[in-house]
């Protein structure tokens, strides 16, 4: 009975981690969309520009002059990096879910054979 | 993107317990809390690109060229300048990066945000909407469930 108790108490305090570790990965995913949209939304502005339009890049608190080719590269690779860095998170999210369920049917496991084994107690 | 219920399947929300529907009820108010928030900002970021359209509109144009201006160096100090270039402006198209445009292109620029963020706006409001009928049922079930059951307990 103590042994089974002890077990619950572990498994639930896994549950919670889980699940806190899902938040922060949901959240990090979120970001990741907001950047996508943000960076998309610059290379589509890029696409509308001529090829000689001055582009600046904000270094600190300095706006630096860049080449077209280079910013447009540049709004590339990051939209490359992001899309990966969404995939890497989302096969993450995936994991915790279901190490989640099968604490969770863990758990429920218990507390129906902890429950059985209670009844005959309170009959007694 | 969040999965609630009355979407995709259909449950009898009067087959559920009373302590289930404050579950679903508390599910509904976080989400129309969250969506009502991203509206204010939605609203806000509009309200930032009309002021930025007014601003062209009134600061940068040829009639201003020659006349004196006060640039703000912070809120409350200012040093007399006059604008170089009333055809120009450099407008920051997100992620550090910012690029030279006429004026006219400017607006354009502008314009076409504002006009997106229009038609976020709507479809957002079309689902904060939905969110509180979904929501205004869920209160009505409950409230009805607390009231058979006579108990009077405060939800």
């Amino acid at each position: 009975m103590a042994e089974g108790q002890q077990r619950l108490q572990a498994l639930s305090e896994e549950y919670t981690s889980l699940q806190q570790e899902l938040q922060t990965n949901v959240a990090s995913r979120q970001k990741l969309e907001s950047q996508q949209q943000e960076n998309k939304g610059v290379q589509k502005e890029f696409k509308s520009l001529d090829d000689d339009a001055n582009i600046y890049k904000l270094v600190g608190p300095v706006l630096l002059k860049q080449d077209k080719t280079e910013a447009v590269l540049a709004v590339d690779g990051r939209l490359e990096f992001i899309d990966n860095e969404i995939k890497r998170v989302e096969k993450q999210i995936k994991e915790i879910e279901e190490k989640t369920d099968k604490v969770r049917m863990e758990i429920m496991q218990i507390q129906s054979e902890s429950q059985a084994a209670a009844q005959p107690q309170a009959a007694a | 993107m969040s999965a609630s219920k009355g979407q995709g399947q259909t449950v009898n929300l009067d087959s559920l317990s009373t302590q289930q529907l404050s579950q679903v009820k508390k599910q509904l108010d976080d989400e129309l809390e969250h969506l009502t928030s991203s509206f204010t900002q939605l609203r806000a970021a509009q309200a930032k690109f009309r002021e930025c359209l007014r601003s062209i509109a009134n600061g940068v144009t040829p009639k201003i060229e020659e006349k004196p201006i006060l640039v703000p160096l912070t809120t409350s100090l200012y040093v007399p300048g006059k604008l170089a270039d009333p055809e120009n402006v450099i407008v920051d198209v997100g992620t550090g990066f910012y690029v030279e445009k006429s004026t006219k292109d400017a607006t354009k620029f502008y314009e076409a945000k504002v006009e997106e963020l229009a038609n976020n706006l709507k479809d957002l409001e079309a689902i904060v909407q939905g969110k509180s009928n979904n929501l205004r049922v869920v209160e009505d079930v409950l409230r009805q469930k607390v009231l058979s059951a006579g108990a009077p307990a405060a939800s």
